[in-house]
């Protein structure tokens, strides 16, 4: 399981994050929302290991969380894919890198359950729809089955109609799949749904971890509370209330 | 500011002593005997192994690299070049009196390349893809094309052979430096013109312009405020990779025209092994390189404050 | 891509080919011919020691511009290489190789040239380290800054979540993306070291007679300017047409890059 302790990120002479700490165990998810500069893509690429923490740390199951492989499904689906390599080829890349195999079916499966035609793995980046290359980007994850997978505001470039459907895929998968996601977004009705818990990240700080039901029934007075009323107000919260 | 300039002090510093080393280990390394090279230059005659074992002790060949290294650094870094192995006399005036064929050639070019590339360019500008912006566009792309050597031979002999008005060779009068001069300023005009022309089209198209001349702002006041500190820029730059290919042409011109400019000094040097005045040309155009490069970076940041917050 | 494709057919054609469809032997002295002016048997004439010119010019081929491309693969090569290392290879790595390239370009690439070759001893394979060495500097420039703006790429952070080694993340990841750039750098240090070759060879430190490189010609051929003017003639027309000729792909290259950048 995913521990992140007392961690505080330094980028330049600003503090990213501060006393960050969180938990978060397999088969489960954690909604992490907060306004843009909250700090969010930092905390994604610390925990990845991709910037280094000033202090605190990191763990999956006691060990640096990039010795488990962990997965990352990006806001561009488009930048997400070399532009000149075939879809095939990227979505490959963890297994190829690790020089392991993985099943006949399992790519077929996995296709089948995100809703993808067989055949488009063999395009290019360009040559699919930006709700389908976020589904590839979301197979790719899948593919080496990663346990801990980070989603970076997975809906936000898709139009609406997709955002919900992809959003319900992905909670299907992980039925399935059984891995721990941790979903960074700032669309507080998706947290709310799909959230087993929600992080609110304001200025590097964690200002309230809570289960759905709190943070609509009882939010933390001050900030989580304005952000609970702005969000009722623009309907945004009617399916978790 | 004074710590940009600092930085870009040790930087050049860096480059400097860097250029000395590699040259110094450059010629240490050099294939065959340079105390034979050396003796054939000095005495003009065959010789026997004992004159050339003295050559060698007397320019100082015999000692192994470090020794020789740092007695030849530690003068330099007070501008000591030391005494030339062939003829024995020390080499900064020699280096003077070269410096003194080079440098008015150098600016008499510059002055040619400025002088036909700014009229050229401001006119081709003026109508972009007319008869006079093409043949602008033709004589840059051929004047960068042509290699200085043999332009400076088509003009000898057109100018100096069929015609017979200026002479050719030697450096003797002003009218000798005319035929160098026009053979290194077309390469200069070559690219300045491109450079000129294109930061004036960028210039113009620089999208706030339309409003200030909806608000009643004259032609020629937004040439002059907007149009032409834009253009100058690109310029700027340029002027530091011009250098290089002045350098570069120098070398060739003067060898070519047969003025005894810095150029001629070098490739004697090198044929005659005359490593001290090799080594003092060397660090001086590495020298005159950083320091116009100083310069160019200063006034960068005077016409363009934001590029002292992009780099430092 | 296309006028630079069909460019570097045009020259490895005349490297390979060009030599074949000479008239006479290159080298063949044919002192009663000496200095004839163009005619019948000799289409553009002969020189001093009366080789056919045209004969030579296209052997020379090989030489001015084979070397060259030679040269400017070895410059990229290099260049690439260390371009990439620093863009990829932490901070001291890229101060150490910035430095380096500092160094290298506070020089006239042209004048270090002809100090090195003329110092190694004037032959062909001085010339060939002497214009490598001084022609890698803007493939590491340019390499290093495309490097360095693909680092936070999405795919490249992928490439490097998924544990693929750097070596493979800089072979898929990094080289399709240089190569459009790369390509244009090279059609100019091609052209330089066509230049610097005939340079070399004009100041008599490349490659050596009788073999018929253009600089060396038109050094042989200088001394009989006022005899026969047009000796001096050909072979730099030749050297200009195709600096000229790779020049234009060149640019027509980096335009067609400038416009696929607007429109994305």
């Amino acid at each position: 399981m995913l521990r992140v302790n007392q961690v505080w990120v330094k980028r330049g002479a600003a503090v990213a994050l501060q006393d960050i700490s969180l938990s978060l165990e397999p088969g489960r998810t954690l909604a992490v929302v907060g306004e843009s500069g909250a700090g969010k893509s930092t905390l994604i690429a610390a925990i990845l290991g991709l910037l280094r923490p000033s202090h605190g740390e990191i763990t999956w199951a006691g060990a640096p969380v990039r010795a488990c492989r962990p997965a990352l499904v990006m806001q561009e689906p488009r930048s997400a894919f070399n532009p000149v390599l075939s879809l095939r080829r990227s979505v490959m890349e963890p297994i190829v890198a690790s020089g392991g195999t993985i099943p006949a079916d399992r790519l077929c499966h996995l296709c089948d359950g995100l809703e993808l035609p067989p055949d488009i793995l063999d395009r290019r980046p360009t040559e699919v729809s930006i709700g389908q290359a976020q589904r590839v980007g979301i197979l790719r994850a899948l593919v080496a089955s990663a346990p801990l997978v980070l989603f970076d505001e997975p809906l936000s470039a898709l139009d609406a109609v997709t955002q919900k459907h992809t959003a319900r895929l992905i909670s299907d998968l992980q039925c399935e799949e059984g891995f721990a996601a941790l979903i960074v977004t700032h669309d507080l009705g998706y947290a709310a749904a799909h959230g087993d818990e929600i992080a609110v990240l304001k200025s590097g700080r964690i200002e309230e971890i809570a289960t759905p039901e709190q943070f609509v029934l009882t939010p933390k007075p001050g900030y989580c509370e304005q952000l609970r009323d702005a969000a009722l107000a623009l309907g945004a919260l009617e399916a978790a209330a | 500011m004074i710590m940009g300039l600092l930085g870009f002090v040790l930087r050049a510093a860096v480059v400097l002593s860097g250029t000395a080393a590699l040259t110094f280990a450059l010629l240490w390394n050099a294939p065959g005997d340079p105390a034979q090279a050396i003796a054939m230059a000095r005495f003009d005659a065959l010789l026997t192994e004992d004159v050339i074992d003295q050559v060698r002790a007397e320019a100082g060949l015999d000692i192994s690299f470090w020794p020789a290294f740092t007695s030849w650094l530690v003068p330099l870094l007070s501008l000591d070049f030391g005494n030339s192995a062939v003829t024995g006399r020390p080499v900064w005036p020699d280096l003077v009196t070269a410096m003194s064929y080079t440098f008015p050639l150098a600016l008499a070019s510059l002055a040619v390349g400025l002088a036909v590339s700014l009229p050229l360019a401001v006119l081709a500008a003026k109508r972009p893809g007319s008869l006079v912006d093409r043949c602008a566009v033709a004589v840059a792309s051929l004047g960068v094309a042509i290699p200085a050597y043999w332009l400076g031979l088509l003009l000898i002999l057109l100018f100096a052979v069929k015609l017979a008005w200026l002479p050719a060779m030697g450096a003797r009068t002003a009218a000798h430096a005319i035929l160098p001069a026009l053979t290194l300023g077309l390469g200069v005009t070559a690219s300045f013109t491109r450079i000129i022309r294109s930061g004036i089209l960028e210039a113009r198209g620089q999208p706030f312009l339309p409003a200030i001349r909806r608000r009643g702002v004259s032609d020629r006041a937004i040439g002059r405020d907007h149009v032409a500190p834009h253009a100058a820029i690109p310029v700027v730059t340029v002027f530091g990779l011009e250098l290089a290919f002045l350098l570069e042409g120098l070398v060739l011109v003067e060898v070519i025209f047969g003025r005894p400019g810095l150029g001629t000094f070098l490739v004697q040097a090198i044929l005659a092994r005359d490593f001290p005045h090799v080594q003092a040309v060397v660090v001086l155009t590495a020298l005159i390189f950083v320091t116009v490069n100083l310069l160019i970076d200063g006034i960068y940041r005077v016409i363009e404050p934001r590029i002292g917050e992009r780099d430092a | 891509m296309r006028s630079v494709a069909t460019l570097v057919g045009v020259i490895l054609f005349l490297i390979v080919f060009g030599p074949l469809l000479a008239p006479h032997d290159p080298t063949a002295i044919d002192i009663p011919h000496r200095l004839s002016p163009p005619g019948e048997e000799f289409l553009l004439g002969t020189d001093a020691l009366g080789r056919d010119i045209l004969s030579r010019l296209l052997h020379g081929a090989r030489w001015s511009l084979g070397l060259a491309f030679f040269i400017s693969l070895i410059g990229l090569a290099i260049g690439t290489a260390l371009g990439l290392a620093a863009a990829l290879g932490g901070k001291v790595v890229d101060w150490a190789i910035m430095r380096t390239t500092d160094t290298f370009l506070a020089f006239p690439e042209l004048v270090a040239a002809v100090v090195i070759a003329g110092l190694m001893g004037a032959g062909t394979w001085s010339l060939i380290f002497a214009l490598s060495v001084t022609g890698w500097m803007r493939y590491t420039r340019v390499a290093r800054g495309v490097g360095l703006s693909l680092r936070t790429r999405g795919y490249v952070v992928q490439a490097q979540l998924a544990g693929l080694s750097p070596l493979a993340i800089a072979r898929w990841h990094y080289l399709p993306s240089l190569l459009p750039s790369l390509t244009v750098v090279w059609t100019g240090m091609f052209a330089r070291a066509i230049l610097g070759i005939s340079a070399l060879g004009f100041l008599g430190f490349g490659v050596q007679p009788p073999l018929p490189e253009w600089g060396s010609m038109l050094l042989d051929a200088r001394v009989h300017m006022r005899s026969t003017p047009l000796q001096m003639i050909w072979p730099g027309l030749v050297v200009v047409t195709c600096v000229l000729a790779i020049n234009l792909a060149g640019d027509a290259l980096r335009d067609a890059l400038a416009g696929d950048d607007t429109r994305t």
